[in-house]
């Protein structure tokens, strides 16, 4: 019984923690609040998307907040001449530092822990030189013609949250129904079976990063876009909530295990812990320590200890 | 034929002397390289430069810069790599720095303020902080059987919020004379807190390579399930191995407090990065079992000499970070023996 | 000094020790041989406190004893060497042998490396090998760190007051023979102080060490010769046992072949593992390569699968000569490997039954990478239905299935692809005896079918009943080849005789 009920602890403490929120202040489950809850969480659930990929192979992404803020400069001096095109720029380049990534680790054999903070360096340097290191402001006309759409809201719904449900269909998508993502799981579950099984285990790891670094770079667009500007530590303080909404959500550091669905889960436990320290009014001073706290809770809950294979490091 | 003499131990394969090396040749590469930047630019405008001699890097002045910029990194680099030896990770440096900072800040304040008074006490105060934090992290990834990384990562966070919540935000000053002379009183045009963290240094050495818990590092890094069957106890280790980079973390709170003279929420910020870094850098492997405290010694070094050349040098300070990450690719590649490896995350 | 008594020992559908008698004197060297299977594991195992007894008792000098671990085996003065290196590769020779016990040298804390290294010496005297043992152990060759190992068994001295006994499992089986010599001599020399059970593959050697020879068949020990009286062809006799017919090797069965080539080797050699190998293989052929442990024959497999390059020679598939050595260009040639380690590299625990069987061929079942998975099923079932695999349902996770089923899964990964030549590794290993007996039908089945099969067998009778041809390979080279067509099958005998 309990055993049966382990992939799904997950769920279960999202819902305990949003029932014993709800319970204590009735406000949270205000809709219209909810709604602007998510949506403010939405570039963080992007991120978090995209490195899901990375741990879902066993690695860790560690760039993908420099990549952000490396597009957010981009998006930013780009807008003008490039309007929306902007975008392919912004995402081609999250691609390529994910693409090298991906080969350094897999071909050179540097740790993805390095490799991925090592290119994210380098994505700095390039957010630094091209911003002279100072705050950009997007031209707001500009702005308003090609990306005015991500902020709106249609019939109650904010458009960030389509566009983060398209993102994760689309995600969810990749991972269950292609080819590449039924590699995938072979790469994350088990190597060794998965070379032996003639599958290009290398290609599907620089593709795994390339797509953490093109979702970190949708992340930092849309963060751009929406504070109007570029800055290249605008997106600080995004890495290690993303590692926290993946692992929280039930996809441990060993691969193979959880999914694109356990990280939209993870997100929200995030959000729903973040917001139950405004609504319970917990003191601003206390709240990151509450956070901390509540994190081990969480994490020693959701994590599947019997699919952690050997020796836990 | 009855005895073994004729089979003596195989001389080190030159590749593997190279990798051994690396680190140590990369950061005299580096050292003699920014001065013929300057060379460079003196001929251009025409004056006469003797290289090394007339260097404004090369010099003992721009030593001790470097040396005291890189004094808390070097001290929570030590830290963690007694923890990346058992090939584990510890990601609550920038929490425990942060909170042994202002707690130490607060006691040496409440205590009257100087160190001629009562008020060293905080010193061995905030080392027992940190020994606590380090403590309760291997316990969380010991006892709940969490991986390092998400324990450590966790307890950074509490820790951070340790600091905030004693704080509130606010930053403490310490401005005792005594104690701020680790920065300012100079022996050899190197200030005090220099020749600490060259203490603490041997200290970790000393630990590494005179102590059974030292060696039971390497020896877990080396084999988890080896040692497990030769009798080691690896969870009291493990616990130990993280009380332990727990007190280098509160000796590098100690430092970047002496270095600034203030002590807040954000003192331990950007430790964790720069520190796994030169840990890496220094040619310690993540998988464990290789390194030591002078790699991390000659990691830190060469990401500081990385900082200052460049300045010194009048490069933009926005190639800096750039060239830090290829460096550390470079680095980790040369340090790296393919062969034994079948493959990488 | 040290006798095991009427031990029994069980596991769930083996009886893996029946009534086995078994005693060691002072100072002597025993023996112990018997075929993969035979029982002489577990036996090390109950020796050495791995596994406790279920029947029967231990006794030391007449006392009984009983461990719950190897710790308190060598407490009694009872030490393994094993055949896997134990040492850790990145300490110091003298820290592995003082591994967790340490103490004893340190004064406050501190380590007296001086001390250490003088206790070290001592101890590595007794195994004659004078290397520093400040020495690092990945640099010491494979015949110094079996001494080391040798060497940290004999601590045990130190801690014990009474007599020894050590095990050594294969301790031969990477050294040259002159560091056998060497290692012999010492033996000898020790049997002062310990007294040795030695287990080999190797009979000449076995022969030659040994005061007494322990000869397992089937988890029983089968008849105990002494030196004196030892016979080489005798104990392999033994080792066989019963005379095997054509009834047991269901020899009706068999078809002949007669296609065309599919894969051959011309003087293929891998640095390491294997030299100079040549062979064919043909359609509705099965090839069996018969050795001991280490004699190459995986490597063999490997290499033409494309999971390890060869050194030099040529490897030719269906008329073409190989170039790329990939998993993946082995897959595109139509070769199918069921590997020896099925957990590791067999099956993907974690994925389900038709995930598993699709591994190898997503093209096939994918349009444009979009998978197409009710094709999947669909054709997982079918093959569930064909081979008899039980399990609740395609969308089971293979790690939950029995072995036998999941070995099933691996076949059908490749069968279901089309496959016509299969490298099977050791594909009853593990199994039950059904679960054999469908392997076997298997590997009928797809040789009828005109596949080309290369095949390592788990033992000798699989290898004879199976094999249409049969080749000898002992370390890394050619020995001989039988025909193994009925009527014309070897004898268990035939086979031994030339692998050891």
């Amino acid at each position: 019984m309990f055993e049966r009920l382990k992939p799904h602890f997950p769920w279960i403490t999202l819902f305990a923690l949003a029932g014993i929120v709800g319970a204590a202040n009735p406000s949270f489950f205000n809709p219209g609040g909810l709604a602007l809850l998510v949506s403010d969480i939405v570039p963080l659930f992007i991120m978090a998307l995209g490195m899901t990929f990375a741990i879902y192979i066993g690695g860790i992404d560690l760039s993908v907040q420099q990549i952000a803020n490396m597009v957010t400069v981009i998006a930013t001096v780009f807008l003008a001449p490039l309007g929306i095109g902007v975008a392919v720029v912004a995402i081609a380049a999250g691609l390529a530092f994910g693409a090298a990534a991906g080969f350094v680790t897999s071909r050179m054999y540097v740790p993805s822990f390095v490799s991925t903070l090592a290119l994210g360096f380098v994505a700095l340097s390039i957010a630094k030189w091209l911003s002279g290191q100072r705050a950009l402001s997007m031209d707001a006309a500009m702005r308003e013609e090609s990306f005015a759409w991500m902020f709106g809201v249609t019939a109650g719904v904010p458009h960030e949250m389509v566009i983060a449900a398209a993102l994760l269909a689309f995600a969810w998508f990749l991972q269950s129904r292609t080819r590449f993502g039924r590699a995938l799981k072979a790469v994350g579950a088990g190597e060794l079976a998965a070379v032996a099984s003639g599958i290009g285990v290398d290609r599907v790891k620089i593709a795994a990063f390339a797509i953490s670094g093109a979702f970190a770079a949708i992340a930092g667009l849309m963060f751009s876009v929406k504070l109007s500007g570029g800055d290249a530590n605008l997106a600080n303080g995004f890495l290690l909530l993303a590692i926290v909404a993946v692992l929280v959500g039930g996809t441990p550091l060993t691969g193979g295990v959880g999914g694109v669905l356990n990280t939209a889960v993870g997100t929200l436990i995030v959000m729903v812990i973040r917001a139950a320290m405004v609504y319970l009014e917990i003191d601003a001073t206390q709240q990151q320590m509450v956070f901390g706290l509540v994190l081990i809770a969480a994490i020693a809950l959701t994590i599947d200890r019997s699919k952690l294979r050997g020796v836990v490091k | 034929m009855t005895e073994f003499t004729t089979v003596t131990a195989p001389r080190l394969p030159s590749r593997e002397r190279i990798v051994k090396w690396a680190p140590l040749l990369v950061l005299a590469f580096l050292i003699l390289l920014f001065p013929v930047f300057e060379w460079l630019e003196d001929f251009r405008g025409g004056e006469d430069h003797f290289y090394l001699l007339d260097s404004r890097f090369f010099s003992i002045r721009n030593a001790a810069r470097v040396a005291i910029a890189a004094t808390p990194a070097l001290m929570v680099a030590l830290g963690v790599t007694f923890i990346i030896i058992m090939g584990s990770i510890d990601l609550s440096m920038e929490g425990t720095v942060s909170v042994t900072a202002v707690v130490f800040a607060f006691a040496f304040l409440a205590m009257g303020g100087t160190l001629a008074g009562h008020a060293w006490l905080a010193i061995p105060l905030a080392l027992l902080v940190g020994a606590a934090i380090g403590f309760v992290n291997g316990v969380v990834h010991v006892k709940l059987r969490i991986p390092s990384f998400m324990a450590s990562l966790a307890m950074g966070f509490v820790g951070t919020g340790l600091a905030l919540l004693v704080t509130g935000g606010d930053r403490v000053r310490v401005e005792d004379e005594w104690f701020r002379s680790l920065l300012t009183v100079r022996w050899f045009s190197f200030p005090v807190m220099c020749y600490v963290a060259l203490l603490a240094l041997l200290a970790a050495w000393f630990i590494q390579s005179r102590t059974i818990l030292g060696r039971n590092f390497y020896a877990i890094g080396g084999g988890e399930d080896l040692a497990k069957a030769s009798g080691l106890n690896v969870e009291r280790v493990r616990i130990m191995g993280f009380t332990l980079a727990g007190v280098f973390f509160a000796l590098g709170a100690l430092m970047a407090v002496g270095r600034i003279g203030i002590a807040e929420t954000v003192t331990g910020k950007d430790f964790m990065f720069i520190s796994i870094t030169a840990v890496v850098v220094g040619g310690t492997a993540l998988w464990g079992g290789i390194g030591g405290v002078w790699n991390t010694l000659v990691g830190v070094l060469i990401v500081n000499v990385i900082n200052n050349g460049m300045v010194v040098i009048g490069l933009p300070s926005f190639l800096q970070d750039g060239v830090l990450g290829l460096l550390v690719i470079v680095a980790v590649v040369l340090s790296t023996n393919r062969k034994s490896i079948s493959f990488v995350k | 000094m040290y006798a095991l008594e009427k031990v029994d020992k069980r596991f769930p559908g083996v009886h893996a020790l029946k009534a086995v008698d078994f005693h060691v004197n002072r100072g002597e060297i025993v023996g112990l041989v018997g075929e993969n299977g035979a029982g002489k594991s577990t036996l090390m195992k109950v020796i050495y406190g791995a596994h406790q007894p279920d029947g029967g008792r231990i006794a030391i000098d007449g006392r009984a004893v009983r461990f719950q671990n190897p710790r308190q085996a060598m407490d009694h003065g009872i030490g393994m060497v094993f055949q896997e290196q134990s040492l850790i590769a990145n300490l110091t020779v003298m820290e592995n042998i003082f591994l967790g016990f340490e103490r004893q040298f340190t004064a406050y804390g501190v380590i007296d490396w001086r001390a250490m290294a003088a206790a070290a010496r001592t101890e590595l005297a007794k195994v004659r090998l004078d290397i520093d043992p400040a020495t690092i152990t990945s640099r010491l060759s494979f015949a110094q760190r079996q001494l080391v190992e040798l060497a940290k068994v004999l601590t045990i001295e130190g801690r014990v007051d009474g007599d020894l006994v050590i095990l050594l499992d294969e301790p031969t089986s990477v050294l040259a023979r002159a560091e056998v010599e060497l290692l012999f001599g010492i033996v000898r020399d020790l049997t002062k102080r310990a007294s040795f059970i030695f287990v080999s593959h190797r009979m000449d050697e076995v022969l030659e060490l040994s005061d007494r020879i322990y000869v397992m068949k089937d988890g029983a020990v089968v008849d105990v010769v002494d030196r004196a009286d030892a016979d080489a062809d005798a104990i392999q006799h033994k080792m066989v046992g019963r005379e095997v017919d054509k009834e047991y090797y269901r020899e009706q069965k068999q078809k002949p072949h007669g296609g065309e080539v599919l894969a051959s080797f011309e003087g293929v050699s891998l640095e390491g593992a294997f030299e100079d190998i040549s062979f064919e293989l043909r359609a509705g052929e099965v090839l069996c390569l018969v050795g001991t442990e280490g004699s190459g024959r995986e490597a063999i497999l490997r290499a033409l699968y494309g999971l390890r390059r060869p050194t030099s020679g040529t490897v030719t598939v269906k008329g073409r000569p190989v170039t790329r050595f990939t998993a993946r260009d082995g897959v595109g040639r139509g070769i199918g490997y069921l590997p020896r380690e099925r957990k590791v590299e067999g099956i993907v625990a974690g994925m389900n039954v038709h995930e598993n069987m699709t591994l190898a061929q997503l093209p096939k079942y994918s349009v444009g990478g979009v998978l197409r998975v009710a094709a999947e099923r669909r054709m997982a079932r079918d093959w569930i239905d064909r081979l008899g695999i039980k399990t609740p349902s395609e969308r089971t996770d293979c790690a939950g299935l029995s072995g036998g089923n999941q070995q099933k899964v691996v076949l059908a990964k490749w069968r279901s692809g089309g496959s016509d030549i299969f490298l099977l590794d050791h594909p009853t290993r593990g199994l039950d005896i059904g679960a054999k007996e469908d392997v076997y039908e298997m590997i009928r089945e797809m040789s009828d079918a005109g596949a080309g099969i290369l095949l390592v067998a788990d033992t000798l009778e699989e290898a004879i009943g199976l094999g249409h041809t049969i080749l000898v390979i002992k370390d890394g080279r050619f020995r001989k080849r039988f025909d193994g067509t009925p009527g014309r099958k070897p004898s268990l005998y035939d086979l031994l005789h030339h692998m050891i």
